[in-house]
């Protein structure tokens, strides 16, 4: 086949009939941000482009059994104008609010943010700091692949050919109020990350209870620093504490360079990131 | 070629026409005359190719001609037949918000959808609204000025057409 081809669903069934039949013959598109440059440069090649915009079922923001559940064509824009996502969700607020730009929000989808993969995803830290579990359908059922175990490498992810991701939930912890997220970029708006950061913490006593940390464009994937969260459980909050977490950080995350940073600075960086969120967080 | 056949109503006036199924949405508008759409980066960065469908500022070279079947789409050329898209060219033109005007339709486009929900926005805001598109003759300062001279007179007018 060398020509693209187009089909426009109209129901969830429809699509993943249709992934059945063509596998990797298909490309869900949505809002098409990362798809058409993809086109463009060539690295997609001509494939049947599976439009999953018009499916309303996809497209929601609800609380069901203590959790949150999004639909996987929720757009970045559906994210920000949320009550539900600004009151409940502060972190995921705020990265959705750094997102590209208001045109792009406009388009983008948080599934395909995750599906594309990249290790800049600006969804993926948030939702990793949320714990988020990622309901992936096909023809032969339903299934759930934590989002930690999601990421396999760069543009590399868990789902199959004849799998997407329909819908994304996590616990609505009155925790996730108090998230922060940082994204430090080239400039304000439209960029690709040199580093993001998101932390969730609680404390008791002066004491670290619970700690969740994940940053993007610091490793090959987005990553939940699970060694300095083990660092942190249960010491006490100290200066000497954020010193020895901050070096954690340093050594736990695996950058490289390129056009918009070094090696080296993102390192030096990823310390920096932790130390002002964690400082917000505490004071 | 052979191509899908799509019906989309641009700047009031239904259109039918074949678009390929990889095409922009970009490209399909300036092939068909819409030349006014402006043809930048085409990968989202910079902003000159902003139209607004179905109400909202989308950039054209990163959506698909297909996925404007069935709707509503408002290019610059179309902002002469509604009043707050008239008041923001006459702004731009008293300001001097233009210099090499490449920009301006994506500016004009970003502005009017931020307008039409935001009537009252600050400088703040409204640069946060035309954040994704780029000016690279840095004229930011007056484009800004320009939106918020219009912002201020909170002009609303009934009778737009509804796009």
């Amino acid at each position: 086949m060398n020509q693209f081809r187009y089909i426009f669903p109209k129901t969830k069934e429809e699509i993943l009939k249709i992934l059945e039949q063509e596998k990797s013959e298909a490309c869900i598109v949505a809002g098409c941000s990362n798809v058409l440059p993809y086109i463009k440069d060539k690295i997609i090649p001509p494939k049947l482009l599976l439009d999953i915009s018009g499916i309303e079922e996809l497209n929601y923001i609800k609380k069901n059994e203590g959790n949150l559940c999004i639909g996987a064509t929720t757009t970045i824009s559906d994210l920000i104008s949320s009550k539900i996502i600004r009151e409940e969700c502060s972190v995921l607020y705020q990265a959705a609010e750094d997102f590209a730009d208001p045109t792009v929000r406009n388009r983008a989808t948080i599934g395909g943010n995750l599906t594309d993969a990249s290790p800049a995803a600006d969804m993926a830290i948030p939702l990793l700091v949320l714990d988020a579990v990622l309901e992936v359908e096909s023809m032969n059922g339903k299934r759930e692949i934590y989002l930690k175990d999601f990421f396999l490498g760069p543009r590399k992810t868990a789902l199959r050919d004849d799998e997407m991701i329909t819908s994304i939930k996590f616990k609505n912890d009155p925790i996730n109020k108090q998230g922060y997220f940082i994204k430090l970029g080239l400039r304000q708006s439209m960029a690709i990350s040199v580093a993001t950061i998101a932390l969730i913490l609680e404390l008791e006593k002066n004491k670290v209870k619970d700690v969740r940390i994940a940053m993007g464009s610091i490793a090959p994937i987005p990553l939940r620093l699970f060694k300095t969260e083990e660092f942190l459980k249960s010491k006490e909050i100290n200066d000497e504490l954020l010193e020895k977490a901050i070096n954690k950080v340093r050594e736990e995350v695996n950058p490289i360079s390129d056009i918009r940073a070094s090696q080296e600075y993102r390192r030096y960086v990823s310390g920096v990131l932790f130390k002002r969120t964690f400082e917000k967080l505490t004071n | 070629m052979e191509g899908y056949p799509i019906e989309l109503t641009i700047n009031g006036e239904k259109i039918c026409a074949k678009a390929q199924p990889e095409q922009s949405l970009l490209k399909f508008l300036r092939e068909n005359g819409f030349t006014e759409v402006k043809c930048g980066c085409e990968k989202g960065d910079c902003g000159t190719c902003t139209v607004i469908m179905n109400r909202k500022a989308i950039k054209s070279c990163i959506t698909l001609a297909m996925q404007a079947n069935g709707k509503e789409i408002l290019t610059a050329k179309g902002l002469e037949k509604q009043a707050l898209g008239r008041k923001l060219q006459e702004s731009f033109v008293k300001y001097g918000a233009i210099q090499c005007g490449f920009c301006t339709p994506g500016m004009l486009m970003a502005a009017k959808a931020y307008l039409d929900e935001n009537p009252e926005p600050n400088k703040g805001e409204i640069r946060n609204a035309i954040s994704g598109n780029l000016c690279r003759c840095t004229g930011y300062k007056k484009i800004v000025e320009a939106i918020y001279d219009v912002a201020e007179e909170n002009y609303r007018v009934e009778g737009d057409i509804n796009v």
